[in-house]
């Protein structure tokens, strides 16, 4: 009789349970897809004509101006403003921004939120234009083999000294040509491998000079490469630095002794320490700088504090200058789980980086009570991909094997990408091949979205019997061809990350039995899985793939790029890529075609290249170098927690690094409401 | 007397150079070096290190010298009084440790405090009523405190002060005064947040302490010469504090040494949890991040800490215990 009430009370406690889950999973599914807004966001305004005639400032700046200690307003400014509308409305003065950083590895957080940005030219809110930013214009000569940048009249660095076309050769000369500074050219300062020139033109017109036509250049200012400005100035990279500043520390202005002297006593081990130090937008809060916000506290102390800069050349439609913002508060939080916590907790003003999707039902929960609202933010990417590493040989037969395009179309259709994106997206994503999103200028088609990448168990298992694996064994996993038994392929994961590989891996393992193929899951330390990909250990290998919906500005993962990557296609591709064939290994005739027209893209016109991008994508999901799994999902840094009296919020941004998100939703604009 | 703390002196010094080459091998035994794990942590931002820059890094650090070689620079500067800079931090070593220095202290020896003013009490109660419901109730609620991993039991009660008591999360200062200068309201609202970390780190320590104290109680209890007091008419509670507890403070004294350096690594995971600015979570992505000098700085100083502890203790028995003081001098 007991056991029976306690069985009988012990079912109705599970399917309770399970009600509950599934209701909670529903809604949250439900909820997710409502969470999307439409795309929208402020707006450049090019036309001189439309620009404001006269300026306001911040009260506390207006009280500086009135006590003789700053110039006023319209001085600061210039006569080239960078006019903003904001997407909703002319905001007000005042406030404070809150938000948390994880230490001083996280610098991409400020450059995100609070660099203004300060690219030279940047991107508007879709993504896909480039519009003028910090230059106030952009003119192509000579078919592309020059660049005009017209910088802004009468605009200043943070302390009040102008910015013009000096610190463009300062950088070009001083600090790029420097060999203790870089040694190694960067790839964004030349075109085919032939690197080009800084010249000045005038005060405030800059040229860059090329030996071929560079058409690319605007995308290579716009993005965040080499050339994207102080975010890059402690690689001694960027296009300009503050002449009138660093010169202190540089050789060519102060005798090596005296330089030693001065790094020795602020316990730098070298000049060229203490240069990359004082060149740091985060860490050194002297630095001049032409952002919205200018460092006070430094990053590598608890709290990392950002003011408006008084110079700021970002203004709205009203005139008023922009930021409206007075300060931001970053505060340290060493664990990932404290700072969803706090943001759960209501302690953020707006918070989008290290948000865990997984935590997406309390945040909803916790919305009222902490006056926050949730938005998602799916990128145009794919967000989790599993690389096959092409040149492995430490084992012949399954180098071979991932080197057999139906091998690897065959594992690519044995996955149940519904159920992947059900668990650990919430049903927020897009399953599919690793194409970008439809709306994206090299989207090949809407067919290669589905093109093996369906779950098609059948199929999967009459292709792999065909390639020579028809052999089983008792527990039905295929036997290999060459007769040493059981096949076996690891993938390596990392575990920490925005999207949870390694359980991810672990469902595929289960779901690829049905296909008689044995995974074994690897999770390994970050600096573990970079020897392992640069020694060519790796097999397969599971990362994500954000930042290639810009495919010619951020290739990493479409295909083998980078030698110092945590997961890789082919170390030895990349040697031969890079080398022009001298070292490494010659790819196969698709991957060469893909690598030719990838480089082809840099110097013809935009049609050509949107063409050109468009093959390289087919070719990508034909073959199959790469299965994309779970797409166009808010995974990374997609999740939104906004408090509700901010202001000027888009309901949907451009979710990608590239567009330095929220950067490209320019939150100079946002403001306190009350 | 003498001879003997000065022999004990001779061997700590000792002790602790063989920690300082040990903790500087064993950071660099991980594959890879402060530039590749730097690399990884940009492809997890989705930022890209070219290997020419990664070959420049290790040029500009010197990462690329002999392992002795680092070592005996390093030793060097530590003459000088510089114990090297942080490459993650970059900041010198000196400055990333000490402001959180001797707040992990503070801690430390909260949770200490805390253990004993629980233990103790809680230990001799335990042994006087032997197996009454207090004793029962305080056994249990030890292992718990035992057996839960303190990390957990961190985050929950973090949720539930969240939940229940809308109380700040983490930390061990309200925002505003995170950065504000000195004062006694700043000291004051260390007081208020020391409570939840020190018990944390506490409970566990206070298990073993509980029943460390109950057992070598018992032990004494049961002695004649207990006996003999009560019988002679000396009140209860003096019979029993005035020799027994003496004696069985004997292993509290003992474990002095490693407890606190136990407290501060095994705090850890903890300070990471609640966001305590203390040494633990800073070693731990030192060691992450194979940032030697600072990671080796830290494992010195915790070497350091261990062995002036254990000098401390050996005194203190010696103190305590006539008769270690006649048996070895």
């Amino acid at each position: 009789m007991k056991t029976r009430t306690f069985r009988f009370k012990l079912t109705i406690a599970l399917v309770a349970g399970a009600l509950t889950c599934g209701a909670a999973a529903a809604i949250a599914q439900n909820a997710g897809k409502s969470l999307i807004g439409k795309l929208e966001g402020p707006e450049v305004v090019t036309d001189p004509a439309k620009f404001p005639k006269t300026f306001k400032e911040a009260p506390q700046l207006a009280a500086l101006v009135k006590a003789g200690k700053l110039p006023p307003v319209a001085e600061r400014i210039g006569q080239d403003p960078l006019v903003i509308k904001p997407l909703h409305e002319v905001g007000k003065y005042g406030g404070m921004w809150r938000a948390g950083f994880t230490g001083p590895a996280d610098f991409w957080n400020g450059f995100r939120c609070c660099s203004g940005p300060d690219h030279l030219m940047f991107w508007d809110y879709t993504g896909d234009k480039v519009v003028p930013n910090l230059a106030k214009g952009l003119e192509m000569q000579d078919g592309g083999r020059a660049w005009l940048i017209h910088l802004r009249r009468g605009m200043k660095w943070s302390d009040g000294k102008p910015f013009t076309a000096d610190d463009f050769v300062f950088w070009f000369e001083d600090v790029y040509q420097n060999k203790d500074l870089v040694p190694v050219p960067s790839a964004a300062m030349a075109i085919n491998g032939k690197p080009g020139v800084v010249e000045k033109v005038d005060t405030y017109t800059v040229r860059f000079k090329f030996p071929e036509p560079y058409t690319m250049f605007p995308d290579v200012l716009a993005g965040s490469t080499d050339l994207a400005g102080q975010m890059q100035g402690w690689r001694a990279l960027g296009g300009f630095a503050p002449a009138h500043y660093m010169k202190q520390f540089h050789p060519k202005y102060v005798s090596q002794a005296e330089l030693d002297r001065k790094a020795k006593e602020a316990k730098f081990d070298s000049w060229v320490r203490m240069f990359l130090f004082k060149n740091d937008w985060a860490l050194n809060p002297e630095l001049p700088v032409l952002s919205a916000w200018k460092t006070v506290t430094p990053i590598n102390t608890p709290t990392w504090t950002l003011e408006r800069n008084p110079y700021s050349i970002f203004v709205d439609t009203a005139g008023n200058q922009l930021p409206y913002i007075d300060k931001v508060v970053l505060t340290l939080a060493e664990n990932l789980e404290v700072i969803n916590l706090r943001a759960i907790a209501g302690e953020y003003d707006y918070a989008s980086r290290h948000m865990d999707l997984g935590k997406l039902p309390v945040f909803l929960e916790n919305q009222k009570r902490g006056n926050y609202k949730v938005y998602l933010d799916p990128g145009d990417y794919c967000d989790l991909i599993i690389k096959f590493n092409l040149n492995y040989d430490a084992d012949p037969e399954i180098g071979k094997l991932f080197n057999t395009a139906d091998f690897r179309r065959a594992l690519s259709l044995g996955i149940d990408r519904d159920q992947i994106n059900e668990t650990f997206w919430l049903g927020t994503g897009t399953p599919g091949s690793m194409v970008p999103v439809d709306t994206n200028k090299y989207n090949p088609g809407p067919q290669y979205r589905k093109l093996w990448a369906t779950y098609d168990v059948k199929k999967a298992n009459e292709m792999l019997d065909k390639i020579g694996l028809a052999k089983k064994d008792a527990e039905g996993y295929r036997l290999r061809a060459d007769g040493k038994g059981r096949l076996r392929i690891e993938i390596m994961t990392l575990g920490g990350q925005f999207v949870q590989y390694t359980q991810i891996s672990e469902m595929i393992r289960e779901q690829w039995k049905k296909i008689g193929i044995d995974l074994t899951v690897q999770e390994v330390e970050r600096s573990l899985a970079l020897q392992r990909t640069a020694n060519n250990e790796q097999q397969l290998a599971a990362w994500n793939n954000d930042g290639s919906e810009h495919l010619f500005t951020f290739p990493v993962h479409v295909f083998p790029f980078v030698l110092a990557d945590v997961a890789t296609s082919g170390p030895l591709y990349v040697k031969w890529f890079h080398s022009a064939g001298a070292q490494g290994k010659e790819p196969e005739p698709r991957m060469k075609e893909l690598m030719e027209k990838w480089k082809k893209a840099f110097g013809v016109s935009e049609k050509e290249r949107i063409q050109l991008g468009k093959d390289i994508w087919r070719i990508e999901a034909e073959e199959v170098y790469i299965i994309g799994v779970v797409g166009q999902g808010p995974a990374s840094m997609g999740v939104r927690v906004v408090k509700t009296n901010l202001g000027n919020i888009p309901s949907r941004m451009y979710n990608s690094p590239d567009g330095k998100t929220p950067g490209i939703s320019r939150p100079v604009t946002f403001y306190w409401k009350n | 007397m003498l001879a003997y703390i000065g022999r004990r002196a001779l061997l700590a010094v000792f002790t602790v150079w063989a920690i300082s080459v040990l903790s500087f091998v064993i950071i660099q035994l991980p594959p890879g070096d402060y530039v590749s794990s730097y690399i990884a942590q940009m492809a997890s931002m989705g930022s890209v290190v070219s290997d020419e820059e990664a070959q420049n890094l290790r040029i500009q650090y010197g990462l690329g010298q002999p392992i002795y070689v680092q070592y005996w620079k390093w030793m060097k500067q530590i003459a000088e009084g510089n114990f090297g800079f942080s490459m993650e931090w970059r900041r010198p070593v000196t400055e990333v440790i000490g402001e959180r220095l001797w707040l992990t202290v503070v801690v430390a020896v909260a949770a200490l405090l805390l253990t004993w003013v629980l233990a103790l009490p809680i230990g001799i109660y335990s042994a006087v009523r032997q197996y009454s419901l207090g004793d029962y109730l305080a056994t249990f609620i030890g292992f718990i405190g035992l057996a839960v991993p303190n990390f957990l039991l961190a985050l929950v009660l973090l949720y539930l002060g969240f939940t229940l008591f809308d109380a700040h999360i983490g930390g061990l200062f309200s925002p505003e005064l995170q950065d504000a200068p000195w004062s006694l309201a700043r000291a004051w609202d260390l007081c208020k947040h020391l409570p939840i970390p020190a018990l944390i780190l506490g409970l566990a320590g206070t298990a073993q302490q509980i029943r460390i104290m109950r057992a070598n109680l018992l032990d004494e209890l049961r002695r004649p010469y207990v006996v003999t007091a009560r019988s002679k008419g000396l009140s209860e509670p003096r019979v029993i504090v005035k020799y027994p507890v003496r004696m069985a403070l004997n292993p509290f004294a003992s474990t002095i040494g490693y407890t606190l350096p136990f407290i501060v690594s095994g705090s850890i995971i903890v300070s990471l949890v609640l966001g305590l600015p203390t040494v633990g979570p800073l070693l731990l992505r030192a060691l992450i991040s194979q940032d030697m000098f600072l990671a080796g700085t830290i494992v010195l100083l915790l070497g350091v800490m261990t062995v002036i502890g254990t000098l401390i203790s050996d005194i203190l028995l010696v103190w305590i215990d006539p008769r270690i003081r006649l048996e070895d001098t």
